[in-house]
């Protein structure tokens, strides 16, 4: 033995990932997933009903049945820890045998009327039946039915139908370990068991309807959507939710330029796979429009004017307070529901004009919340883009005034440029409209009418979010795109376009421009808009409801 | 053989504390807190291999040995699982409505054997007399000082609480009965992780039937030895109580060396002495409901212990026998069954939760004749795909097990009731016409 001293091999650093034999191919995973999400990342679909990436593993579907080497009987694999070396088969005969064991099983009571089952089209026990199950039932006995616990709301949004569930336990679950409100639970035993509320309470937590999102069949849907359209027909739309500052990921759902609902898009860093019902069901409000044309008010006639006519009434008269009165008499107001694209424009066209008097101003609202995957996100106003409107520079600048002085009469503007008319609730309280109304001219872009376009010289008609695009900013500062998932109707404009069309007007910007561009314009002049991190823009990914594979966030 | 088990059993007020320390009781609890470490009274119950006496057999002290060395601060349960809850089965009821002292000695013994402080009785909710008489008995043992603080002068502490079921079969399988006891809805665990390492609110825990516990107090009184050389071989080994139940002369439970041939206990003199007017065995459950039938032929050299049954193709199970004679319709039998096991699944895992209502239909369909052949293929076809492994705990291999061993062993039967509309034998025979 040499007596040499030898220094001690340098630790290796711990290893964070197993290597995982999937139907004899190993791949590399890291430690903290489940084994489904592992096959999944190796490209194999372990199918299932009760696993769910956020919710505690029950595995009680028997689905995600697989073999393991080693281990002479199946296993779940959603209950199976993930170790190095582990050897897992997909596809044996065994394996496939299962899968359609348990198919048959949760089919023998389900009622197979999918034609008028809302859940069809975005079904798992539909889509695992048609990849895993058999197309014969030998079952010929009659179905369970649950008389009193069918087509019954449950809460103020969910519809439960007992016949059609499978007994996953994922809302009971969502309700327990997520919400922390507890109202669902298991009544009675064997193959009498039923989901229901406790001691018929109602299922009334802030995100109640998340219960019917990770329902995989059509036991849990929502009283809003129900019945109202095919899922195959709509179109998936990535969006923000338009009810608060937290900046929930959703998908705009919407067929021949109508919004159906908003589903929840999967970001982990803000709403996870969750939406707060407050959210989701503004979807259908996105619809209403009673402003369909530009008008200017001559008198006390109101005229339909063509959009470029009206904008360059509001540039003449713009452009007479300033030679007149200077900047003072002007006064522009952005909003906490416009995008960080239109907020900017507005700020620059004030800037053009050599104007400091600029605000945006956002109702509060009671505290949202939402789960991410690490903490509850909290905000509190009634927009989503307060936090943009303001880093946007829509703030009094040095020696101008901001709205409370204009409705205190602190400050007398000629000219009011309000670049949504919907952008608080003292639009629609006559008594300050009429505080507004002191000026000569308002200049408004809407989509719905109330106090304040009643009273405005000009109003433009104006797109709604789904007709929109452009950019968000989060209470976490996050800053987020929403994509625009159809049109707008002509003489609808998005309110970014209008505002182009006034700043050329004015004589800035360039009328070629597109949200993307305007965002890079941000990008030079906004401090810390700079370097937006790399996905934070693109936000979340799209989810199916009741279909919650893994989707690249462990 | 000596009676050990039930020795008390019948004695004027055998269930009160003095006269069971007037037999001499508690002298094993007071010897192993004089003498003994811990560790050597488990090595003690190891060494004597107490199989566990609630159905599945497997050594206690062996289980004992899987409590995790440290258990960071966490306290360790022991729960005596007191639901018997396997329909033929009364032998606990017996102990503990007779003895209660024998097996709170037991609890104890086992508790300064595990490190236990706090142990539970979990008793089926419809045991009203025993959970009354146990907590009695429990109450006496504190007055004594045989439970609570500083047991006879030790280090030992130990509370004992009475938990009653609400009456559920699945809360005698020992996860279940952890969340029961928990106060949650009874159903079983995944496992692993397993009991000993985190059960009964999230602790190590120890789940041991009342017989078995009852078993321990007898190895610490007589020793090892005298257990191993009870029986058949070491393996099987100690006194056992046998439930013997159907159409019998003298059904009851009968205390014998583990081994005891199933033909001495139907047909012996001290035990069950024979069929009820004569007439034949037609199959025995030899285990409990969840335990496959066997055929008159298959009865004649089994031994009653847990690998002499298992050699043919059953279980000892709880040693709950029912005997089923030739007048007996089968088909009625597994249906009966079947009901029970379908009105008693958790309802968690789809195959259990769907295949045993569908196996009672199938079997009711039969039964009133309504059967058709392709039937009988099809009971033994959804059997096969509920069991091993398809579910989280064994329910469901329970379940199929009077369905299918009775379609394989008596498909004639079946096969009659599908032609002729009726039962092939007993008083239904000709009740039931086409």
């Amino acid at each position: 033995m040499s007596s040499t001293p030898t220094a001690p091999p340098p630790p290796s650093p711990p290893k964070d990932t197993f290597t995982v034999v999937f139907d004899g191919k190993p791949v590399e995973v890291p430690k903290t997933l489940n084994l489904i999400d592992a096959a999944k990342l190796a490209g194999i679909d372990i199918p299932h009903f009760c696993y769910h990436p956020r919710l505690s593993v029950v595995g009680q579907c028997r689905m995600c049945l697989v073999e393991i080497e080693g281990m002479p009987k199946i296993q779940a694999a959603c209950t199976t820890p993930l170790k190095d070396g582990l050897s897992v088969k997909t596809t044996t005969d065994k394996v496939k045998n299962s899968r359609a064991a348990t198919m048959e099983f949760l089919l023998i009571n389900h009622p197979l009327d999918c034609p008028i089952c809302d859940q069809a089209g975005e079904c798992t026990l539909q889509d695992n039946s048609f990849g895993y199950g058999n197309q014969l039932s030998r079952f010929d006995e009659s179905k369970r039915q649950y008389p009193t616990f069918d087509r019954a709301m449950i809460g103020p949004h969910v519809v439960a139908d007992m016949t059609r569930c499978i007994q996953c336990t994922r809302c009971i679950r969502f309700a327990k370990e997520v919400s922390g409100t507890s109202e669902l639970t298991f009544l009675d035993r064997g193959g009498r068991t039923l989901v229901w509320t406790h001691d018929g309470q109602p299922l009334a937590n802030d995100w109640s309807a998340c219960a019917a999102d990770v329902c995989p069949v059509g036991a849990l849907t929502t009283q809003e959507f129900r019945f109202r359209s095919r899922v195959w027909y709509l179109n998936k739309t990535k969006s923000v939710c338009p009810g608060c500052n937290v900046g929930c990921n959703v998908s705009i759902e919407s067929k021949d330029d109508v919004v159906y609902r908003f589903l929840p898009r999967l970001n982990p860093e803000v709403n996870d796979y969750w939406l707060c019902d407050h959210g989701r069901f503004l979807s259908e409000s996105l619809n209403a429009r009673d402003v369909h044309k530009a008008t200017l008010r001559e008198g006390s006639e109101v005229k339909d004017v063509i959009v470029p006519l009206a904008v360059e009434k509001i540039s003449r008269e713009i452009k007479a307070t300033a030679g007149k009165t200077g900047p003072s008499g002007l006064f522009f107001l952005g909003s906490a529901h416009l995008s960080n694209e239109e907020n900017f424009l507005l700020r620059k066209i004030a800037d053009h004009l050599g104007c400091a008097n600029r605000d945006a101003v956002v109702d509060t609202s009671r505290p949202r919340k939402i789960k991410s995957r690490t903490e509850w996100v909290e905000g509190d106003g009634a927009a989503p883009n307060f936090r943009g409107a303001r880093d946007m520079g829509l703030t009094p600048g040095k020696g101008g005034y901001g709205l409370e002085a204009v409705l205190s009469g602190k400050a007398s503007p000629e000219v009011i440029v309000v670049s949504d008319a919907a952008f608080a609730a003292l639009a629609d309280d006559p008594q300050k409209v009429a505080a507004l109304r002191r000026a000569r001219f308002i200049a408004v872009a809407a989509r719905t009418s109330n106090a304040l376009t009643r009273a405005a010289d000009a109003v433009l008609p104006a797109a709604a979010l789904s007709e929109n695009e452009g950019t968000f900013t989060n209470v976490q500062g996050r800053v987020q795109r929403f994509e625009r998932a159809f049109l707008p109707k002509p003489p609808v404009r998005a309110h970014w376009e209008l505002l182009l069309l006034l700043a050329t007007a004015l004589g800035w910007g360039d009328r070629n421009w597109t949200p993307s561009d305007i965002l890079g314009e941000i990008a030079k002049e906004v401090e810390g808009y700079g370097h937006i991190r790399a996905g934070e823009l693109e936000g979340g990914s799209l989810l199916k409801k009741g279909d919650f594979a893994w989707a690249g966030h462990p | 053989m000596e009676k050990v088990l039930t020795r008390r059993v019948g004695q004027p007020n055998s269930r009160s504390i003095e006269t069971y320390v007037a037999d001499g009781g508690y002298a094993g609890l007071r010897k192993v807190l004089a003498s003994m470490t811990p560790d050597q009274v488990t090595e003690e119950v190891k060494k004597a291999n107490v199989r566990g006496r609630g159905g599945a057999g497997f050594s206690a002290g062996v289980k004992w040995g899987f409590l995790p060395k440290d258990t960071k601060g966490k306290p360790i349960y022991l729960l005596c699982n007191a639901d018997e809850s396997e329909p033929g089965t009364f032998k606990d009821r017996l102990l503990m409505e007779n003895d209660p002292h024998q097996l709170l000695e037991g609890m104890a013994i086992a508790s300064y054997a595990i490190r236990c402080r706090t142990a539970y009785i979990y008793i089926r909710g419809e045991f009203y007399d025993g959970a009354r008489i146990l907590e009695k008995a429990v109450a006496e043992a504190y007055a004594k000082g045989f439970l609570g603080e500083k047991i006879l002068g030790s280090d030992f502490s130990l509370d004992i609480t009475v938990h009653r079921g609400a009456g559920a079969y699945i809360c005698g399988e020992e996860t279940g009965l952890i969340e029961s006891i928990e106060g949650k809805r009874g159903q079983p665990r995944i496992k692993p992780p397993f009991p000993a390492v985190s059960g009964a609110f999230a602790c190590p825990t120890i789940v041991n039937n009342v017989e078995t516990l009852c078993c321990v107090k007898q190895v610490i009184d007589r020793g090892a030895d005298w257990f191993m050389k009870l029986g058949r071989n070491e393996k099987n080994a100690g006194p056992k109580l046998y439930c013997i139940s159907g159409q019998v002369q003298r059904p009851g439970v009968y205390e014998a060396a583990m081994g005891l041939p199933l033909k001495d206990l139907i047909f012996g003199a001290d035990y069950a002495q024979g069929m009820k007017g004569g007439r034949k065995v037609k199959a025995v459950i030899p285990g409990g409901a969840s335990a496959p039938m066997l055929t008159a032929a298959e009865i004649e050299d089994c031994p009653l212990d847990f690998d002499g049954v298992a050699a043919k193709g059953s279980m000892l199970g709880s040693a709950a026998i029912i005997v089923i004679d030739e007048d007996t319709c089968i088909v009625n039998v597994a249906q009966n069954l079947s009901k029970f096991f379908s009105h008693e699944s958790c309802g968690q895992c789809t195959p259990c939760r769907e295949g045993t209502p569908w196996l009672y239909k199938v079997l009711t369909r039969i039964e009133q004749g309504e059967g058709r052949m392709e039937d009988i293929d099809l009971l033994a076809r959804i059997c096969n795909q509920m069991a091993n492994g398809m579910t989280i705990c064994v329910f469901a291999d329970a379940a199929i097990a009077p369905p299918l061993s009775s379609v394989t062993k008596f498909r004639q039967e079946y096969e009659y009731h599908v032609t002729h509309k009726r039962c092939m034998v007993g008083a239904r025979a000709q009740l039931v016409t086409a």
